[in-house]
C-alpha cells in the first residue's frame, strides 16, 4: 500500500482564460494535519473543488490508498470518504442540528425517518466534539463556529477518512478557534487525515506537521513546519520578501480628534468612552461580540445610542444617521465589505464616488467627468489591481476590495476620523501588508485611525494604543510598549459572565 | 500613496454602439418596429390617426409607468396606484360635480394622490421590515373601498359639467394633450435617472440598500420620494382618465398597477432593484400600446390579447436567463 492516503499529480485545471491550476502536486499521510497556504487566487479553493469532485480537471492523476481514482461529482467524493467543511457553512439555518447533520444520509427505516434514533446519533457526535449545544437546536441560532462544529460532526457522520478545512478560523475568535484546534487534533488521533487551508500562521504553527504552498496556480513546494523559518514562508507565498510587515511610522500624535464619553446602547454595550488623536492609530479589540462594531457603527449613526457624548474636535456633536457622520467627516469602513462597504455590480469608480458624487455634482447633475478623474486618481493611489474603474467590484479579491473601500474613504475630503472594522479579514498576506502601509501613510497625512481588530498581530503591529473590550465594556487601555498578546487575552475573557448579566438587564 | 507598482486604471471607456444595438433597450426598439409592421399588415385602419384616437387610455397608464419604474428600481413595488387613480377620479368629479372650479378639481385629484402615496411612502419607511409589496396590497383595497364608499349603491360617478376636463382631453392636431405630457414625462424621467443625483441614489439603493445607507445617502428620504411622486401621478392619471369617461366607477384604474409593472419589467426595469433603463420601458410601453390596439381592431377577442401579453412578458423576463445559459453553456464547452 501506499505511503500516502491522497496523491495528486499533474493537476491541471483550465477556466475560460485562465489557468486555474497549473500542474500541481500534493500527498496526504494517513492522520497527518497538512496546510495548504498562498495567497487569494493562487489556487487553493480550485485544487479543494478537484479533490472534491465539484470540478473536473483537464489533466492529472489522483490517487486514493495508492488506487487511481476519477471523481465524477461530488457524490462520488463523499463516497470515497472526503469530507469538506467551508468557512461559511452551507447550512440550512431553518432546520435542526440534526437535519443538517444526517442530511441526504437520513437513518430510514421502511423510508420512514427515524428521528429519535437519528437525534440520539447526532447529540453522540456532538459529544464527541464537546459540543456546547443540543443536536435538536435550530441552526440559525448558532454561532459560526458552532454551525462549523456541525458540518465536522456531519464530516464524521458520513465515515470521512480525509476532512477538508478551508480557512475555518476566518470568523472564530482566539478561543472558539482553540476548541477548534482541539477537535482537529482529536480527528487527528482518531487517525482522520485533514487537509488544512488558513491565511493565519499561528493555526498552521499549531496544528500541522506539512504544509504545501501554492502561487499563481502553481505548485511552489511542500516543507516540514517546523523546519522552515515565517520569512522563507513568507517568501514562498508571496514570491517576493516583505521586510517589514507592520509599517508603523513614528508619528508624535496631534490634537485631540475623537473623544467618546460613557456611550451606551442597551444590550449591546455600556459606559463606552476613549478618545484618539490626530496621526493616531488606535486598536480596538477583544472577542467577536465583545460589541466593538456596535460601538463605532453607533458613533457613525447607523445604530442608536441610547446615552452618552461624542466629542469631534473637542465639540459635541449629535449624529442621527451616516449622513451627519459623513458631513462631519466620520468615515466608517464596514467589516462586511460585501454587503455594507461597496456596490458589488458596481463599477469600481461609481463605487468610490458613493459617498460624494452629490458633493461633486453641479447643481444637481453628476458630473462623471470629475467623478472618473477623482476615482482613478485614489485608486491608483492606493494601487488597486484593476484594469478600468469600470470594472465590476465584485471582480476583484477581498484585498483589492478593501483597497477600494479605502479609496472610497479617501474621495471624502473633509475626512478627519477613519474607523476601519476588520480591515484585513479575509485579505492575503501580500495584500495585507500593502494595506498596513497605506495605514501608515493616512496617520502621516493626520487622519485619526481606529481600527477594530481580532489578528493579535496587527493589534500589536499597528496601534499607537489599545483598547480592549469585553462583554459591551471597555476592560483596559494599554499603549503599544506594555502590551503582550497575553495582557489583551486575559482583559478580553475578564469576569465574562457577571458583566454579560450587567449589560443585558 | 502606496503605488509602488506604477500600475495605471483606465478612466474611459470606448462607446460601445454595439453593445446598445444588442442591448435589450435595442431588442425593444427592433420589436417596437416589428410590431408596427405586423400591425399594418393585419389590420387595414392601423394608422396614425386611429392609433392616437384609441391611445388616451394607455397614455393615462404610462403616466404611472415612470414614477413605477423608480420604484422598481430602488426594489420597492406599488400595486395600490390603480386604487389611488380611482380614488382621486372619484374626488375629482364629486368635487367638480359640487361646483369647485376646475383648477380646485386639478388640486383635490392630485393631492388625493399625493396623500395616498405619503402615506404607502410613509409605512414603507417607519416598518423597513415589510415588504411593499404587502403594504401596498393592503392600501390598495382601503383606498379603492374608499373610493367605492364615495361612489355609493350605484357604484359610478357622472360629470354634471365637463367643461373644464375637456381642457385635458383637447389635441394638437391628431395629438392629445397626453400624449405630449408623457413625451415630457419620458425624458425628464430619463434624464433624472441617468445624469441628477437623485437617479444615482436610485440605483445604489436599488443595488445595495445596506452599502447605500453606510455611505451616507439619505435612504428613506429618496423611497418616500419615489411614493410621493407615484401618488401625484396617480391623481394626474385618475383625471385624465376622467376626462375621457366623462365620470369615475368602480373598475376605474383597474389592474393600472399591473400594467404600469408589466410595461416596467418588459422595458428591461428589473423589479429585483437597480437594474434597467427608463427608455426602455419607454419603448416597451409604446410596443404593447400598438400591438393592443391593433389586435383590438382586427377584433381579437381581449382575453386572448391578455394572453399574448402576459406571454410575451414572459418570454421578456426569461430571455436574459436563457441567453445566459447558453454563454455559460458555450464556455464550459471550451
Amino acid at each position: 500500500m501506499s505511503e500516502y492516503i491522497l496523491e495528486l499529480k499533474g493537476i491541471t485545471k483550465i477556466f475560460p482564460g485562465v489557468k486555474a491550476l497549473n500542474n500541481v502536486q500534493f500527498q496526504l499521510k494517513k492522520g497527518e494535519v497538512h496546510a495548504l497556504m498562498g495567497e487569494n487566487g493562487a489556487g487553493k479553493s480550485t485544487f479543494i473543488k478537484v479533490i472534491t469532485g465539484v470540478h473536473k480537471a483537464e489533466e492529472g492523476e489522483m490517487f486514493l490508498n495508492g488506487q487511481k481514482v476519477d471523481f465524477r461529482g461530488p457524490r462520488d467524493a463523499q463516497l470515497a470518504g472526503i469530507a469538506a467543511v467551508y468557512q461559511h457553512p452551507t447550512s440550512y439555518p431553518d432546520l435542526s442540528v440534526t437535519e443538517n447533520i444526517f442530511m441526504n444520509h437520513e437513518i430510514k427505516k421502511h423510508g420512514i425517518i427515524q428521528w429519535k434514533e437519528m437525534n440520539k446519533k447526532a447529540q453522540e457526535f456532538l459529544d464527541e466534539l464537546d459540543a456546547d449545544f443540543k443536536s435538536t437546536a435550530e441552526m440559525g441560532t448558532l454561532s459560526v463556529a458552532q454551525q462549523q462544529m456541525v458540518e465536522i460532526a456531519k464530516a464524521i457522520s458520513t465515515g470521512a477518512q480525509i476532512v477538508i478545512l478551508d480557512e475555518p478560523t476566518a470568523a472564530l475568535t482566539a478561543n472558539e478557534a482553540e476548541k477548534l484546534y482541539e477537535i482537529v487534533e482529536k480527528l487527528r488521533d482518531k487517525g482522520v487525515s485533514i487537509i488544512f487551508i488558513s491565511h493565519r500562521f499561528e493555526d498552521m504553527y499549531r496544528l500541522a506537521t506539512r504544509v504545501t504552498v501554492f502561487r499563481d496556480s502553481q505548485y511552489i513546494g511542500t516543507y516540514d513546519v517546523d523546519k522552515i523559518t515565517n520569512a522563507d514562508l513568507i517568501k514562498a507565498m508571496v514570491g517576493r520578501e516583505i521586510s517589514d510587515m507592520y509599517p508603523k511610522p513614528e508619528v508624535t500624535p496631534g490634537k485631540e480628534l475623537l473623544r467618546v464619553e460613557n456611550l451606551s446602547r442597551v444590550g449591546y454595550f455600556k459606559d463606552v468612552s476613549f478618545k484618539v488623536r490626530a496621526g493616531e492609530i488606535v486598536g480596538l479589540t477583544g472577542l467577536v461580540g465583545a460589541g466593538r462594531t456596535e460601538v463605532v457603527e453607533a458613533i457613525c449613526g447607523i445604530t442608536k445610542l441610547n446615552s452618552g457624548k461624542v466629542f469631534l474636535e473637542g465639540k459635541e456633536v449629535h449624529i442621527k444617521n451616516p449622513t451627519d457622520s459623513k458631513n462631519l467627516g466620520i468615515v466608517l469602513l464596514p467589516e462586511d465589505r460585501q454587503k455594507t462597504g461597496l456596490i458589488l455590480s458596481w463599477g469600481l469608480g461609481r463605487n468610490v464616488t458613493l459617498p460624494v458624487f452629490d458633493r461633486i455634482s453641479k447643481s444637481g447633475f453628476c458630473d462623471e467627468k470629475t467623478e472618473r478623474d477623482l476615482a482613478k486618481k485614489l485608486l491608483e493611489d492606493v494601487d488597486t489591481k484593476a484594469v478600468s474603474i469600470f470594472d465590476p467590484a465584485s471582480s476583484l479579491s477581498g484585498g483589492n476590495q478593501q483597497k477600494v473601500v479605502v479609496a472610497k474613504a479617501l474621495a471624502q475630503d473633509n475626512m478627519k476620523v477613519i474607523i476601519m472594522d476588520e480591515p484585513t479579514k479575509g485579505v492575503d498576506v501580500g495584500a495585507k501588508a500593502e494595506i498596513y502601509s497605506i495605514m501608515g501613510e493616512l496617520a502621516q497625512k493626520g487622519y485619526a485611525i481606529i481600527m477594530i481588530s481580532s489578528e493579535m498581530p496587527e493589534i500589536l503591529g499597528m496601534s499607537d494604543r489599545i483598547y480592549v473590550m469585553c462583554n459591551g465594556h471597555i476592560t483596559g487601555e494599554l499603549s503599544r510598549g506594555e502590551v503582550t498578546q497575553e495582557t489583551i487575552l486575559e482583559l478580553a475573557m475578564e469576569k465574562s459572565k457577571e458583566s454579560k448579566e450587567e449589560v443585558v438587564s | 500613496m502606496a503605488g509602488k507598482s506604477g500600475r495605471t486604471i483606465a478612466n474611459t471607456i470606448d462607446k460601445p454602439w454595439k453593445k446598445v444595438i444588442l442591448s435589450w433597450e435595442g431588442v425593444l426598439v427592433l420589436l417596437f418596429i416589428a410590431i408596427n409592421i405586423l400591425c399594418i399588415a393585419i389590420s387595414p385602419v392601423y394608422n396614425a390617426t386611429n392609433l392616437l384616437r384609441e391611445s388616451p387610455k394607455y397614455l393615462a397608464e404610462m403616466l404611472l409607468l415612470f414614477p413605477m419604474a423608480y420604484l422598481l428600481l430602488l426594489g420597492e413595488i406599488d400595486i395600490s396606484v390603480g386604487s389611488i387613480v380611482c380614488l382621486a377620479a372619484t374626488m375629482a368629479c364629486m368635487a367638480s360635480n359640487a361646483g369647485v372650479p376646475f383648477f380646485g378639481v386639478v388640486c383635490i385629484a392630485i393631492i388625493t394622490g399625493l396623500a395616498c402615496g405619503a402615506f404607502n411612502g410613509f409605512i414603507t419607511i417607519k416598518f423597513r421590515e415589510l415588504p411593499t409589496m404587502i403594504i401596498t396590497l393592503g392600501t390598495q383595497i382601503v383606498f379603492r373601498g374608499i373610493a367605492e364608499i364615495a361612489l355609493g349603491s350605484g357604484g359610478s360617478i357622472s360629470l354634471t359639467d365637463s367643461s373644464g376636463f375637456k381642457l385635458l382631453n383637447g389635441k394638437i392636431g391628431i395629438f392629445p394633450y397626453s400624449f405630449f405630457l408623457i413625451i415630457i414625462c419620458a425624458i425628464v424621467f430619463t434624464v433624472i435617472a441617468d445624469r441628477r443625483n437623485y437617479g444615482r441614489k436610485l440605483y445604489a439603493i436599488g443595488s445595495n440598500a445596506k452599502t447605500a445607507f453606510y455611505s451616507g445617502i439619505k435612504v428613506k428620504q429618496t423611497i418616500l420620494i419615489a411614493f410621493i411622486v407615484i401618488g401625484v401621478f396617480a391623481g394626474l392619471s385618475g383625471l385624465f382618465l376622467t376626462s375621457t369617461a366623462y365620470g369615475a366607477n368602480t373598475t376605474t384604474g383597474k389592474n393600472f398597477e399591473m400594467d404600469a409593472i408589466a410595461m416596467a419589467v418588459f422595458g428591461g426595469v428589473s423589479n429585483m432593484g437597480g437594474k434597467g433603463k427608463l427608455y426602455g420601458a419607454f419603448v416597451s410601453a409604446f410596443t404593447i400600446m400598438c400591438l393592443r390596439i391593433g389586435l383590438g381592431q382586427i377584433n381579437v377577442n381581449s382575453q386572448v390579447i391578455l394572453i399574448i401579453l402576459g406571454l410575451l412578458l414572459i418570454c421578456a423576463v426569461l430571455l436574459p436567463n436563457i441567453a445566459g445559459m447558453i454563454s455559460a453553456k458555450k464556455r464550459t464547452a471550451k
